[in-house]
């Protein structure tokens, strides 16, 4: 009985000893993540209802106004329409070329050094990349040369500061530099994939076409699905190649929500307006992952 | 959100390919070749850029071959000069290897906490760690700045690494999480009978175990800091504590002194570093992944 007791009271004793341990071993991620990621979100979502700018600092609460002033501004509405056309060149153009790649690719002679190649631009930071492609762009540069030498002349123009192409322009640097890791993505999930359903449909007399579009499509719908986001949010949140290319355009604010939330925000100093556009961009996000964890469960519902 | 992508990677290398090798149509071939050509012309326009000199770039095209090796030595001691990008570097390669140091040992020790102690609400704490991960950087720019300036860590090398190390916690407490919850509980079951304390277990038996994923993670998040443009942009100011990206920015943004041909050398400088990290730390995935398949 007594042993009993003790050996209660003493569990009761670990248990309470465990939980602080093992609270004193996430307090330096805990503080970290709370102190510099999780209450800035909170802070910036505050700022975004206020009427804050740099030099002045003036807190006065405003509501929606910075919302509305984004409905209104011009510059708003180009971003945003320049950031839909990322959102969809970015759900459409890795994706589709990075799977055909990594099915065209398997099984080739030179398999190996043509996946490298493609992997290639990844290893390389994007500023970087920006700054040797806003050469390829530039008035004598690689596009323009290539476009002369075959005699398309006419086609010949400063591809980043003519509205119609800089935003295509940069997607396209974009594309180069991720289709790789999207092909290199879907390799693993079709190394992963059971091979007794594919063999099946080889053996009865499938076509090699039919075989992709029927057996190995749609079993390999979750990595695509994952592929497709992770690509989706680094697209349209993209900062870097397109301000290191984009920036001597004459309204570079206009050119994705993520450039001109910083521009808006450092540039121009209005901080309450950045803010609510750093939400803006921040809600588009979440939306998209929520969109992934739904698409997800219901592919999981059609399995069983 | 990709350096879930990038772990991967190694898997992708060593995964076998379910059927045998197989002869193509010569029609697919070219046009893999094809593609392959387009994908490799941005690269050999950064090499042959980086040995012209600027009136060789001037004079030829973009991808004429270059006249000569020498002009090599000229457009990088240029480009370093005039990009004071040894002041970047150095930078940056503190912030790297004390950012992503500090930022997987803390990640360790809370994925520690998550994998291998038994309290209530673990998915929640582990919740409020990860979910660092799910918000766009631009959300935490103005309130880090602001932040900064007040307590007096803007423009200082030790409010970026803060940042930095912020940044860099969350995707290795997931990664380290499960992979810790998959040591055998035998293996410090033994230790804390024989009075073993957690600090003690986390140090001699948890972490010995996870030298792979340690190192991978930390190479990983090492490149992340490296490549890092946006951080330094806001929460800096002075050249001297630029990250290594920034002043590679500043520079082929300053047309005065810029020309192509050393523009491209400083980006190639830039981006060395990391391609040479790359090829360690494909050695590093493959160790970690035997180590997890071994098991």
């Amino acid at each position: 009985m007594a042993a009993a007791v003790r050996g209660t009271r003493s569990g009761a004793a670990t248990r309470r000893r465990d939980f602080l341990a093992a609270l004193a071993f996430m307090a330096p991620a805990l503080g970290f993540v709370g102190v510099l990621l999780l209450y800035p979100v909170a802070y910036n979502i505050y700022i975004s209802f206020t009427a804050w700018s740099r030099f002045v600092g003036y807190n006065r609460l405003v509501g929606f106004a910075n919302y509305l002033h984004a409905l209104n501004d011009p510059n708003f509405s180009a971003a945003a329409q320049n950031t839909v056309v990322w959102v969809l060149a970015s759900l459409v153009l890795p994706v589709t070329l990075g799977l055909a790649l990594a099915v065209v690719l398997r099984g080739v002679r030179g398999e190996e050094s043509l996946k490298t190649v493609f992997f290639l631009p990844r290893l390389i930071a994007p500023t970087a990349i920006g700054a040797i492609w806003y050469y390829v762009y530039a008035g004598n540069g690689v596009i323009n040369t290539v476009l002369r030498s075959v005699g398309l002349g006419g086609l010949v123009r400063s591809w980043l500061y003519e509205p119609a192409t800089i935003t295509p322009a940069i997607i396209v640097t974009y594309v180069w530099q991720t289709t790789g890791l999207v092909m290199v993505l879907v390799l693993i999930g079709l190394a992963a994939l059971p091979r007794e359903p594919i063999e099946a449909a080889h053996v009865e007399g499938a076509s090699p076409w039919q075989v992709y579009r029927y057996v190995i499509l749609p079993m390999l719908f979750p990595t695509l699905l994952v592929v497709t986001i992770i690509s989706v949010i680094a697209g349209f949140t993209t900062f870097d190649l397109v301000w290191v290319m984009g920036r001597d355009y004459p309204d570079p604010s206009t050119l994705t929500l993520a450039i001109h939330q910083y521009w808006e925000s450092f540039r121009a100093n209005h901080w309450a307006y950045g803010a609510a556009v750093a939400v803006i961009l921040g809600g588009i996000a979440l939306l998209i992952t929520w969109l992934q964890v739904v698409l997800q469960h219901r592919y999981e519902r059609t399995l069983q | 959100m990709s350096e879930v992508a990038e772990f991967n990677l190694a898997a992708a290398t060593q995964a076998p390919v379910p059927g045998a090798r197989r002869r193509r149509g010569g029609h697919v071939m070219i046009l893999a070749a094809v593609l392959g050509l387009a994908w490799i012309v941005p690269f050999y326009y950064a090499v042959v850029t980086v040995f012209k000199s600027t009136s060789d770039y001037a004079s030829g095209g973009p991808l004429s071959l270059p006249h000569a090796i020498a002009p090599i030595i000229g457009n990088v001691v240029a480009a370093w000069q005039q990009t004071q990008m040894g002041t970047g570097m150095a930078n940056s390669l503190g912030y790297g290897v004390f950012g992503a140091g500090a930022a997987v040992f803390f990640a360790a020790m809370a994925a520690y906490a998550l994998a291998r102690i038994v309290f209530p609400g673990r998915p929640a704490w582990f919740m409020l760690i990860f979910s660092g991960t799910i918000f766009p950087f631009q959300i935490y720019l103005i309130p880090l700045f602001q932040m900064y300036a007040r307590v007096g860590l803007f423009n200082t090398r030790f409010g970026l690494l803060l940042a930095y190390i912020a940044i860099c916690i969350p995707f290795p407490t997931l990664v380290l999480k499960n992979y810790m919850a998959e040591i055998p509980r035998e293996l410090d079951e033994a230790a804390r009978i024989d009075g073993g304390t957690h600090p003690r277990i986390f140090a001699s038996i948890i972490l010995p175990n996870c030298i792979g994923p340690l190192v991978a993670l930390f190479l990983l998040q090492f490149t992340w800091i490296w490549n890092d443009l946006i951080f330094s942009m806001v929460l800096t100011q002075d050249t001297s504590r630029r990250s290594v990206m920034n002043t590679l920015m500043v520079f082929q943004g300053n047309y005065a002194g810029s020309t192509p041909n050393l523009v491209i050398t400083a980006a190639v400088l830039a981006s060395l570093p990391t391609v040479l990290v790359f090829l360690v730390l494909r050695r590093y995935f493959m160790q970690g992944l035997s180590l997890s398949t071994a098991r």
